[in-house]
């Protein structure tokens, strides 16, 4: 079973991103970032579901495996769901809204074909692998996703503070996670590092986010100066 | 029609971004599965009694053993 540090990672990043939602509802951003609010609830509600899997079965249980993996897979959903919000947000003036929505469906399918593809031979448990191999790869579209989004915002010169601070966090995210596992796989002896590492990392979006809420106000701009310095 | 082709092209481009960017990622993996959502513990595969050299299978098989 969990120690006591990992129960404690785990109960404060929930914590922190029930907090994001309050600092949304509070800021009267709710409906305006509905699809970010969307993930943290649906991050808050797997939380709930995994503690009481575990307390019952035990984290060796083949129970507790299962709704692990499938509920990550529902929350990598909902993450690239809240990627493609912002795309709405940041292309929203130039009214490509459209174009985004069918951008992000045409994504998701190709991500779930190319999946099936990868699996179709597997004669047992096809399901499950599915389900693995299709969050694998929405996670790396989600981090390829996020890069193309900030290059989206440097090039359009885009300010809302909100905007960009939701982009920069996840983009870090994205990266931090992907980088303690190449690094895990690189150094496989420094075991512990890498394992606790994630929890850790999980906590960073969240605080991220309601810093966004608290500090930024709807109307907040940055100067395109601070963003990068273009040279002409 | 070219702006619809335009979101096609763009999708597939991600689409090969990104599997590129797993296999270079994964590339020196040991079949573990990346997870990246929540501070749950990731679950621990139950003890695969190992029996000559072969090697251990990953988290990856063991799953609904």
């Amino acid at each position: 079973m969990p120690g006591p540090l990992e129960y404690s990672i785990w109960i404060i990043c929930t914590l922190l991103e029930a907090s994001v939602v309050v600092c949304s509802l509070l800021r009267r951003s709710f409906r305006r970032y509905f699809t970010l609010n969307l993930y943290m609830i649906a991050s808050i509600a797997t939380s709930v579901g995994r503690y009481l899997v575990l307390a019952r079965n035990g984290i060796t249980s083949d129970e507790y495996t299962y709704f692990y993996y499938y509920s990550d897979a529902i929350l990598t959903i909902c993450l690239y769901f809240a990627l493609m919000g912002l795309y709405s947000l940041v292309f929203e003036e130039l009214g490509a809204a459209t174009y985004v929505r069918a951008f992000s469906m045409l994504l998701l399918a190709g991500t779930a074909l190319f999946s099936y593809g990868m699996i179709h031979q597997s004669e047992n448990r096809m399901v499950t692998l599915y389900v693995i191999e299709m969050s694998q790869n929405l996670y790396f579209v989600g981090l390829v996703l996020t890069y193309v989004l900030w290059g989206a915002v440097l090039k359009m010169r885009e300010t809302r503070a909100r905007v960009i601070q939701f982009v920069l966090s996840l983009g870090v995210y994205f990266s931090l996670y992907a980088a303690n596992y190449a690094l895990g796989n690189i150094y496989p002896n420094l075991g512990h590092i890498w394992t606790y590492l994630p929890p850790l990392i999980s906590t960073l979006l969240p605080i991220a986010w309601c810093y966004a809420f608290l500090r930024f106000s709807e109307d907040a701009r940055l100067a395109p100066a601070r963003l990068a310095v273009i040279q002409r | 029609m070219s702006r619809k082709l335009a979101v096609l092209f763009l999708a597939m481009l991600v689409l090969t971004g990104a599997m590129s960017l797993k296999t270079i990622v994964t590339a020196h993996g040991n079949g573990t599965v990346m997870m990246a959502n929540g501070g749950a513990p990731v679950p621990i595969p139950k003890k695969v009694v190992k029996r000559g050299d072969a090697l251990v299978p990953s988290v990856t098989q063991n799953i609904g053993n």
